[in-house]
């Protein structure tokens, strides 16, 4: 019982440690397709090292501080990583999906067998018709990345302002 | 700050229009016609939780929405997305907000209204449900958590204006800022990602002439205005349940 116990624990410490290994063990490039983000920033929103170990924790605190106390910085964003890290489409021009093993998200989780329910309601892509300017490069006036906490409210673009202070179709009617 | 900008641009436009021969018919629409679209614009920092400082809501004036609010569903349908379930039964196809065509029989009196989630500051929704996913966020706006949302369906049996549908079927190419998944329920969120940014949600900038948005808690908002001059009924108000979505001419 007891022996067969410790023969249960020690395998599950040898897959968690093969786990952890296989994650410290720097993935190459082309395994984890970072072409995309690379294209639109320099480095990620958090050291590399953080964001591997720990990009889980940020997205789910982010996700209730967004849902229930209307947060919304943009650091820990699950849209922005998309934005960032996802091309709306593959090489040959056909859409770019979560479970394709070209998808940011795709090709780490495949490899150490994580499986995650978000894009069940998630876009796992940019939307680029809803929204071309999607693609702003850090360092702009949108800036903020690596000012964890202190992130100020993104102005407003000049369309957004006109559409509040604009009449729209039939206001001048 | 644009909300001055707003003021000037209709005083502008209404001087325009007093000065040929539509002054009588716009007096008596005056009020709306003066605050409509009228956004206001959060001061809040996006890093600073909401406060139950303001309660948002909106009031809306049926007798100016010709179409019976067909196109302020058609702008809720186009900006959430919500019209792509071609597997589900007429009965369980989403309705994040409808037309309600209401008939007396008696006098054969008719007319139409929007009707969406309606905001209660006492939420049945809330009452009912199991896990705390079905929320009212501090400033007024009724929502589901569906990162916690079991599907169980009891909100949409509470709520009295049928309001919450049901996602039955795996969807894909959701818009980013809306996610919407199947097993768990949905409804009007008086479009919370644009409130954030300080837009103005879907459907009211589908119909500005006929409906005005804003802080429901400050007697001097457009809104509040228009409630004190107007009035504005709620639906089954009987129930005492302090909707922040108001009608006029209902
Ligand atoms: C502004 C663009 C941008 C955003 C937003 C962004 N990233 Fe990154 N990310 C990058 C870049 C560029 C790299 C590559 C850094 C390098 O190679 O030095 C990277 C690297 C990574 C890595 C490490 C890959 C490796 O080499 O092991 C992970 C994991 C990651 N990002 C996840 C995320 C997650 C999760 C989010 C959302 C919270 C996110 N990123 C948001 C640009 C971004
Ligand atoms: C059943 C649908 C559903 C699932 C599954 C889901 N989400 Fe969400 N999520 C939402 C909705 C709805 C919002 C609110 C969007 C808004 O208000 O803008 C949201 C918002 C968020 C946000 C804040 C907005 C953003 O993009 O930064 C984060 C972060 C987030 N979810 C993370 C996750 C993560 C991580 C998972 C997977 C573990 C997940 N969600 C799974 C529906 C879902
Ligand atoms: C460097 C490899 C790597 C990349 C790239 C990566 N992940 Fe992960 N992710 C992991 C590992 C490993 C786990 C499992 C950690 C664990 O089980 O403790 C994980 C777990 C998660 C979880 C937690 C799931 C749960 O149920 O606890 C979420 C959410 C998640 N990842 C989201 C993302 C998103 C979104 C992206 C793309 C932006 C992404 N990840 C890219 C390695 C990665």
């Amino acid at each position: 019982m007891t022996s067969k116990f410790s023969q249960v624990f020690l395998a599950s410490v040898l897959a968690l440690a093969a786990l952890l290994a296989g994650c410290s063990k720097a993935p190459t490039e082309a395994d984890l397709n970072l072409a995309t983000a690379k294209q639109k920033a320099e480095e990620c929103v958090e050291p590399e090292n953080v964001i591997r170990t720990k990009h889980m924790d940020m997205l789910m605190h982010q996700r209730d501080a967004t849902m229930i106390e209307g947060i919304r910085t943009k650091q820990h964003s699950l849209k922005e990583c998309i934005n960032c890290h996802v091309s709306a489409t593959k090489q040959d021009g056909s859409p770019l999906h979560y479970g394709d093993k070209e998808h940011f998200c795709t090709t780490c989780h495949a490899a150490v067998g994580q499986k995650i329910d978000c894009f069940q309601c998630h876009a796992d892509r940019p939307d680029v018709a809803q929204n071309q300017n999607y693609q702003h490069a850090v360092g702009s006036t949108e800036g903020h990345h690596f000012t964890q906490g202190v992130t100020e409210a993104a102005a407003p673009t000049t369309a957004e302002v006109q559409m509040v202070t604009q009449p729209q179709q039939g206001a001048a009617q | 700050m644009s909300q001055n900008r707003v003021d000037e641009y209709r005083r502008k436009f209404v001087t325009a229009l007093g000065g040929v021969a539509a002054a009588a018919t716009v007096a008596p629409g005056f009020f709306l016609r003066e605050a409509q679209a009228a956004g206001e614009v959060p001061t809040r920092s996006l890093d600073q939780a909401v406060t139950s400082e303001k309660r948002w809501g909106m009031l809306i004036d049926i007798t100016k929405l010709t179409d019976g609010g067909a196109g302020m569903v058609e702008a809720c349908k186009k900006e959430h997305g919500w019209d792509n379930n071609p597997l589900s039964r007429d009965d369980q196809k989403a309705h994040w907000a409808r037309v309600v065509n209401v008939k007396d029989k008696l006098t054969g009196h008719s007319f139409s209204l929007p009707v969406m989630c309606q905001h209660c500051e006492n939420p049945p929704c809330v009452d009912v449900c199991p896990t705390g996913a079905s929320m009212k966020r501090a400033d007024g706006i009724v929502q589901v958590n569906k990162h916690i949302c079991i599907g169980c369906r009891y909100c949409m049996m509470a709520c009295p204006y049928k309001a919450r549908s049901f996602v039955h079927e795996p969807l894909t190419d959701q818009r980013s800022y809306s996610p919407r998944g199947m097993g768990t329920v949905e409804s009007c969120n008086m479009c919370i990602h644009r409130i954030d940014e300080g837009r103005l949600p879907a459907c009211v900038e589908a119909a500005p002439d006929a409906v005005i948005f804003g802080d429901l808690n400050d007697p001097n908002s457009a809104v509040s205005q228009a409630l004190k001059a107007m009035g504005g009924k709620q639906i089954r108000a009987d129930l005492n349940l302090n909707t922040g979505v108001r009608y006029h001419g209902i």
